[in-house]
This record gives structure tokens, C-alpha cells and sequence, in this order.
């Protein structure tokens, strides 16, 4: 006999509002439904309001923990639009406090999944290590979560000889906590256990469902973007893609935490080679009318955004593709034929962020109810059918 | 394998110190670059505008109070304020600064707007604002 149990939209095993309809024969889970919408803030729309620099500080606040990715995303696209280039050493302090972000993103996520497979006492101890990455980029941004350190050119702090010297005296430290929590991770057997074998998504799975970040690499592929398709600094900085093949919970962990090692290793080298000059470049208000995708490695795999601008100094179009929204696909595909009691586990494991993802479209029937997923093609030519007839926006003149 | 790989940690911990601190009677000091509530050194002010025109929040309000003798208003709406330093950024004299308060909560909104009424100073910017 089939039940469907619903999980969510409010609901303790869930830390954001998402709705989870399963289909279960007895335990086991046989078919699942993701339901969103219940986060939208209609943000791409106030960015197409505000300046490209208000909007810096707009971006930043889509996610609280990678709220670094989305600024460094969307200043990125700027600066092609622009066509300015930031100098060494604003893009080596960018990417640093890009890389310190991982490394509390991850400590943050090893706890989150000690915590759901009921092991408190790694959560507590990898939080409290956590508070080390947050001291750091507190001192170098000045606050802990919304650092505020990019700006369109460069960024907006500079670093001093104590601050480099306080940050890699606390990444012996990290190094060492961080050894500790790999050997506890892969050795200690309760752990283990409840890892091991949880959420099973084969590698061509994991290919053919756009699965990214940890996701994909625990399944065995090197997907990074930082690798793929370099940007900023990344083509000269030496670093591995950490990948795992046992495609489950434990492989994401394993990731997770060999991703931490490459983090400081690379944190490293941008300390010891940092170059010295200026850190920003003066911005123009405005930007030619251009396109552009930008893509950026975020803790939870590849972030885009897509910046259209029309020679004001406003964006005419702001989109974001969080990582979260590339791995629910998977998800679903995790979820069949797993427990219901693995569902919290899964999900963690994908590192969800539903105010990052909160954005798709769907439209529904209002007469029938019936629901459908509207292929780009065809809101292409709805786009075009609705725009032919009307007259360019007022400011869409290019000033120069 | 071995079991209980987390036991000599957990007793390790037993003789240490807290790592919080006794919070309302002692109080952490705030890091250098600390962004708390911007506040207005009017004898610096040319009013140029960079500031509320570059605040992602809309928190900067200057209207003028007299025209003719040069008298503005400049009003810091700190319930709205969300503490980014971009008009630090963009003011090209100095005149917009943050303080390093932390405990600024309020029982009531309006108790948190900041007021300045002041004649326009006359300036040499020290550079174009770095943002137009």
C-alpha cells in the first residue's frame, strides 16, 4: 500500500521552507516531489532598480553563507561589462577571503552532518573550529557574515603585514583541527555507518541530472570551475580537484574535507604571493549595453549569474543560478529507494540553501490546476511576442 | 577499527578554558575595519550627494532647509541602515564616517534616526568621488 507523506514547508528536519511530497511503501521512499516558491523575495527584480553598485550589496544578501560567492559572481559580470580589469592584488584579496569562505562553508557543512547523522559532538567541535575562518575574515572585512569587501574594481580593504601574518598562524591551526576531523570522519565506525551507502546517485547519474559541486565530484567526476573554466587568479594558482567514488553521503564528506586542504594550500600561496600595488580601479557609472554569464565555484558547486545591461547605470536583467537549484534534480534521484529516515541526511548532504534558489519558473493552469515546467525556447519567443510591438525602454540610449 | 575515536578529544576538553567570553560585563573589542552606524562631520560636508545617492538601503535623506544662506538637512535613518560603508567609500571628503557601536538596538525605530542640520561646508574634494 502507497501512503504520500508530506515534509515541509515548515517542518524541523528542514532548516528553510521547501515542500517534499514522498510516495512510500512502507519505509521505503518510492517516488518524491519537490515544491518550492515558498522563499521567493523577487530579488532579480529589485536589482533591476537599483545601481550596479547598490546592487553589490543586494547580491551579497541572497545567502547569508556564501554571500561572498554572489558579490564576487556579479562583480565579475560587471567588470566585463565594464571592460575593467581589477588589479593583482585587489583580485588576490578577493579570492582569498573567496577561499577562507570555502573553508567556513565546509567546517559548516561537516557539522551540519555530524549534527543530522547524530553525532553532536563533531558538530560542536568543527563549529567551534569554524569560529578561527570567522575571526579571520572578520578581521580583514571587519563582519563576520556580510564582509562587504567587494566593490565593482577591486575591493574595498587592503591587507596589512599583521593581518597576513595573524591569518597564516591560524592555518596551522585550522590544518591541524582539520587532519584530526579526516582521520574522525573516515575511522570512527558509528559514523561511518550511518554515511556509508546513504543517497546513492551513480556517476552518469550525476552527469545527466546537471548535478554540481561536492554533489558531482563525490560521484567520481572532476567538476570544478575554478579547473574548467579559470577565472580571476585561478589559472595561475596550483590546486587538485578533490574527487570521491563511493557516490554516497561519506563521499561528500570525504570531499568536503579533502576540498578543505586544497583551501589552505591555495590561502597559502596567495599570502606568500601577494603582490603589492593598488587594490581597486576606479569604476564608470554606467555600462555599455552588453550580455554577460558569469560563473563562479561557490562552496556548493558552480554559481552563474546573468547580467544584461542597457548603457544606464542600472542592470536591465539580474538572473541567479544557485548551486542548490543545479542539485535538486539529483536530490529527487537520491531520494527513491532510500529511508525516510535517510531524507535529512540526503538533503543536508546537498548543503541546501533555499533562499539561494528560489527562483524558477513554473507556470500553473489556473482552470485545470495542471502544472508545467515552460521550455527557454518557447519563453523566448513568449519574450519576443511581448516586446515587439513596444517601444525601447526611456533611459536604454547609450549616453557616449 | 578503532571505537570511540573521539574519546581522548572529549576528556582533553574537560580542563580547558571557555572559549566564550562573561559577555555583558566583558565586552570583545571590535576588529579595525568594524562597520557600526555611519555618522556626519558636517563641517565637511559639500553636499554632493554621493552618499545618498550610492546607498543601496536609501537610509541618507539631505534636503535643503534654505536655500539662499546654504542650509541642509542630512537625516541617517539607522533602522534602515545596513551597515555596508558605501557612503564612507563614496564620500570624496571625509565627511561621512562609521563609529565602531555594536549595541545599538532600540525599542522603538524612529528612536534611531540620526539628525544634522549644517551650512555647506566649501571643501576642496580631496578626489572625484571614487565612484562617478
Amino acid at each position: 500500500m502507497k501512503f504520500q507523506i508530506p515534509i515541509g514547508p515548515q517542518h524541523p528536519a528542514l532548516k528553510e521552507p521547501i515542500s517534499l511530497r514522498m510516495t512510500v511503501e512502507g519505509e521505503i521512499i518510492r517516488d518524491a516531489d519537490l515544491r518550492l516558491g515558498y522563499n521567493h523575495r523577487g530579488l532579480e527584480k529589485l536589482a533591476e532598480q537599483k545601481t550596479w553598485i547598490q546592487n553589490i550589496y543586494l547580491t551579497e544578501r541572497i545567502c547569508g553563507i556564501c554571500s561572498h560567492s554572489h558579490t564576487t559572481c556579479y562583480v565579475q559580470g560587471v567588470e566585463k561589462l565594464m571592460e575593467i580589469e581589477p588589479p593583482k592584488r585587489g583580485q588576490y584579496i578577493r579570492y582569498l577571503v573567496s577561499e577562507l569562505e570555502r573553508v567556513h562553508s565546509h567546517l559548516l557543512w561537516l557539522g551540519v552532518a555530524g549534527h543530522e547523522a547524530g553525532f553532536d559532538s563533531f558538530f560542536m567541535y568543527t563549529w567551534r573550529d569554524r569560529e578561527i575562518v570567522m575571526d579571520i575574515l572578520e578581521t580583514i572585512s571587519g563582519n563576520r557574515v556580510h564582509y562587504g569587501i567587494n566593490t565593482i574594481g577591486g575591493v574595498r580593504r587592503d591587507l596589512d603585514e599583521q593581518q597576513v601574518k595573524h591569518i597564516l598562524d591560524s592555518l596551522a591551526i585550522l590544518r591541524e583541527r582539520s587532519e584530526y576531523y579526516q582521520h574522525l570522519g573516515t575511522n570512527e565506525p558509528s559514523f561511518v555507518a550511518r554515511l556509508a551507502g546513504v543517497g546513492y546517485l551513480s556517476r552518469e547519474d550525476a552527469i545527466a541530472l546537471c548535478a554540481v559541486g561536492p554533489t558531482v565530484r563525490a560521484s567520481g567526476v572532476p567538476m570544478d570551475v575554478r579547473k574548467d573554466d579559470p577565472y580571476g587568479i585561478y589559472g595561475e594558482v596550483p590546486f587538485e580537484v578533490c574527487t570521491a567514488d563511493t557516490c554516497d553521503v561519506l563521499g561528500r564528506t570525504v570531499v568536503r574535507i579533502k576540498e578543505l586542504f586544497q583551501c589552505y594550500n591555495i590561502i597559502e600561496y596567495l599570502l606568500k604571493n601577494l603582490p603589492s600595488g593598488p587594490v581597486a580601479v576606479r569604476a564608470p557609472r554606467r555600462a555599455k549595453p552588453n550580455e554577460v554569464v558569469s560563473r563562479y565555484e561557490a562552496p556548493r558547486g558552480e554559481n552563474i549569474h546573468y547580467i544584461k545591461s542597457n548603457g544606464t547605470d542600472k542592470p536591465e536583467r539580474l538572473k541567479v543560478r544557485a548551486p542548490t537549484l543545479g542539485n535538486y534534480a539529483a536530490t529527487i534521484k537520491m531520494l527513491k529507494n532510500g529511508f525516510i529516515a535517510d531524507v535529512p541526511l540526503i538533503f543536508a548532504a546537498i548543503d541546501p540553501c533555499i533562499c539561494c534558489a528560489e527562483r524558477a519558473v513554473a507556470l500553473v493552469d489556473a482552470r485545470s490546476g495542471q502544472e508545467r515546467i515552460i521550455s527557454m525556447n518557447a519563453l523566448k519567443k513568449l519574450s519576443r511576442q511581448v516586446s515587439a510591438g513596444n517601444a525601447r525602454k526611456r533611459e536604454a540610449e547609450w549616453p557616449l | 577499527m578503532k571505537i570511540g575515536a573521539f574519546i581522548p578529544e572529549l576528556l582533553r576538553h574537560l580542563f580547558k578554558k571557555p572559549a566564550t567570553v562573561d559577555y555583558p560585563f566583558q565586552k570583545l573589542e571590535v576588529p579595525r575595519d568594524f562597520r557600526g552606524s555611519p555618522y556626519l562631520r558636517p563641517e565637511l560636508c559639500i553636499v554632493c550627494r554621493a552618499c545618498e545617492r550610492d546607498c543601496p538601503a536609501e537610509a541618507i535623506e539631505i534636503t535643503a532647509t534654505n536655500e539662499a544662506e546654504k542650509r541642509f538637512r542630512m537625516v541617517i535613518h539607522n533602522d534602515r541602515c545596513i551597515h555596508c560603508a558605501q557612503c564612507v567609500d563614496s564620500c570624496p571628503t571625509d565627511a561621512m564616517q562609521m563609529d565602531t557601536r555594536f549595541e545599538i538596538s532600540d525599542y522603538d525605530r524612529h528612536n534611531l534616526k540620526m539628525e544634522w542640520e549644517y551650512v555647506r561646508a566649501v571643501v576642496k574634494p580631496k578626489s572625484e568621488p571614487k565612484t562617478s
